[in-house]
């Protein structure tokens, strides 16, 4: 490892290696990198002085007819925002990469490349083998408890929404579900206000006839409750992330994951492969 | 059974100026349900009766927007984990029955007293829960508010009744404790017997929940909106019945409050406890004086006193214009404190 980083020296300007330390490589085939992926890096990165170097490996670039990567692009640069802001938050640098290909040949590649990567920390949905088949230095899995539940969902909660699964930017499926469910809305006002006299007659005849407006301000609460809630997040106005202000689950969740996150160093080192 | 009174009610013609007053008042009461529970109805009945609308159609059509209002903002707050669906269910089923047991006690009095002495029994239950139990709600509000203790332990008299083991035990989880269900039963008969003679049972439902039962403001107020759903669904399949319930009323209602109450929901997640309890009691204290502009004219159709006609007027306009102002004066400390922690909030993560 230090020899190929010392042959790479010469070429590189004295500053720029500087600025480059060492690095811890996170890596991840999802679109969304794990948030104990994201935890366990930053906070070994900030506790040994090492930058992070982050990279979404897009293994079926083909997939779908492209679609499958237009989703990972949109889902990498979320996860990519929000590993920024952890890294930001404990003053690590990071540097993150799209790269696409077989993992063993982009990690191999990777490594013996300009950065001075220590070692590598791999997501889940990555094998070990496939990791560490042309990889010069040691490869860890994070792993959680979690990791077992792999055909599960993974709970979504109000902080995590969005974050397990690839998806595209929650902003533009607010909008989406705005439009959608506005359209509903106005179309079941409209029908109730075109025929206001023959609704009129029915919906205050009562006795049985009672069913109808019950029925129709379910209807309203289900499509204009939608609409509203997707109004407000598409103008940006969501509940808080702070944890504070939500006093009940959320707190259990951060001790979880904060406890997660800086695990015991014993279970990678055993599976230490250099 | 529902014939004769169907046809002579009288359902009023809509203008721009109706649907105007009704999406925007409901806007504001939405977003005062959504962030302390209840209230906006207050406004709308006699809001309506003003426009023209009978009252009972008033009612009717109030008690109908009401419950979907309720079930929007209790959904979007059991996403933040505040609500006890256990807890507001056992409640909302009691406070029907307090609901029941408070109609027939207006019957009664409707039958010894006539129309204005129910009038005045209504006002006077407004004027006496509001003024004792806002300004204790407002007390409490400015004691945490200086102590800045955001984490309230609870107070004494739901301790000591929270250690008294008397079987059923409810297990409130949004707010980790326990406690019989004797104790539940009371605060849950009075909200529906405010419910039933005010409209607004979160008056006493929600600082029952936090003074008896014990859990915050945020879980109580979050809890009342399932409350809520239960006596107004309940309420509406009855006032459907008779067919009294004027759907268009109740959706340009709808239309307004369900932004509101959203909003209101995500003010929760903003500001501290102490803020809750503090809009509570602002809006309680001030329709508590609305209500007491409004006993002059009851006491004067009772003959118990006499007071000029024109200066009744006065106060009766007075007395709605307050009530509205209460409503205003809550929103605005709604939406003020909201945006404010929001910008503050985005301020830090900015720096961070």
């Amino acid at each position: 490892m230090q020899n190929q980083t010392a042959a790479h020296c010469p070429s590189r300007p004295e500053p720029a290696r500087e600025h480059e330390p060492a690095y811890i490589m996170a890596v991840t085939r999802n679109g969304h990198m794990s948030e104990h992926v994201m935890e366990y890096a930053a906070s070994v990165a900030q506790r040994l002085g090492y930058a992070i170097l982050a990279v979404h490996i897009d293994t079926l670039p083909l997939f779908n007819r492209g679609q499958r990567s237009r989703l990972f692009a949109a889902a990498m640069q979320e996860s990519a925002a929000q590993l920024a802001a952890k890294a930001r938050h404990r003053g690590v640098a990071l540097e993150h990469l799209a790269e696409f290909g077989k993992i063993g040949d982009v990690v191999g590649r990777l490594c013996r490349g300009k950065k001075r990567i220590e070692f590598v920390v791999i997501d889940k949905g990555i094998r070990l083998e496939e990791a560490v088949r042309l990889a010069p230095v040691p490869v860890f899995p994070v792993t959680t408890d979690q990791q077992g539940l792999f055909g599960k969902t993974l709970f979504p909660t109000t902080t995590t929404k969005g974050v397990f699964a690839m998806s595209t930017s929650s902003k533009q499926r607010y909008v989406q579900r705005c439009v959608l469910f506005g359209a509903l809305t106005a179309a079941l006002y409209a029908a109730v206000f075109a025929y206001q006299d023959l609704v009129m007659t029915y919906f205050s005849k009562g006795g049985v006839y009672a069913v109808l407006p019950v029925a129709t301000v379910f209807a309203v609460s289900y499509f204009h409750g939608n609409f509203t809630s997707s109004f407000w997040s598409a103008l940006g106005i969501e509940a808080s992330r702070k944890s504070g202000a939500q006093p009940v689950v959320p707190a259990k969740q951060v001790t979880g994951s904060t406890v997660k996150a800086p695990r015991p160093d014993t279970r990678p080192r055993l599976r230490l492969n250099a | 059974m529902h014939g004769p009174i169907g046809e002579v009610i009288q359902f009023i013609d809509l203008n721009a100026y109706t649907i105007a007053f009704l999406f925007l008042v409901g806007f504001i009461g939405g977003l005062v349900s959504g962030f302390i529970g209840s209230g906006g109805a207050f406004v709308l009945t006699p809001g309506m009766m003003s426009l023209g609308v009978p009252g009972t159609v008033a009612v009717a059509s109030n008690m109908c927007h009401k419950f979907p209002k309720a079930l929007v903002g209790a959904i979007k707050r059991y996403k933040y984990g505040q609500v006890d669906i256990k807890l507001g269910l056992i409640m909302g089923v009691f406070a029907e029955i307090g609901v029941q047991a408070g109609i027939m006690v207006q019957k009664r009095i409707l039958d010894t007293w006539g129309q204005a002495g129910s009038n005045l029994y209504v006002s006077l239950i407004f004027v006496l829960v509001l003024v004792t139990v806002g300004s204790f709600v407002m007390r409490d509000a400015m004691r945490m508010k200086r102590s800045r203790t955001e984490t309230d332990s609870g107070p004494n008299i739901a301790k000591r009744l929270q250690q008294i083991e008397l079987w059923p035990m409810i297990e409130v989880r949004a707010a980790n404790l326990r406690i019989s269900m004797w104790f539940l039963i009371p605060v849950a008969l009075a909200t529906g017997m405010l419910a039933a003679t005010i409209a607004v049972g979160g008056f006493i439902g929600v600082p029952g929940l936090m003074y008896i039962v014990g859990v915050t403001s945020i879980v109580a107020s979050a809890t009342e909106l399932v409350v809520a759903f239960v006596m107004g669904l309940g309420g509406t399949l009855v006032w459907a019945y008779y067919g009294m319930v004027d759907i268009r009323l109740v959706l340009i209602i709808l239309a307004g409050s369900l932004f509101g109450v959203q909003l209101g929901a995500i003010g929760t997640t903003y500001v501290k406890e102490y803020m809750i309890k503090y809009v509570m009691a602002t809006i309680m204290l001030i329709v508590a004086v609305s209500r007491f502009l409004a006993l002059p004219r009851y006491l004067n159709e009772l003959h118990l006193i006499v007071i000029d006609d024109f200066l009744v007027g006065i106060m009766n306009k007075m007395s709605f214009g307050i009530m509205c102002l209460a409503l205003l004066i809550g929103a605005s400390i709604i939406l003020t404190s909201l945006f404010k922690a929001r910008r503050l909030e985005r301020a830090a993560t900015g720096l961070a």
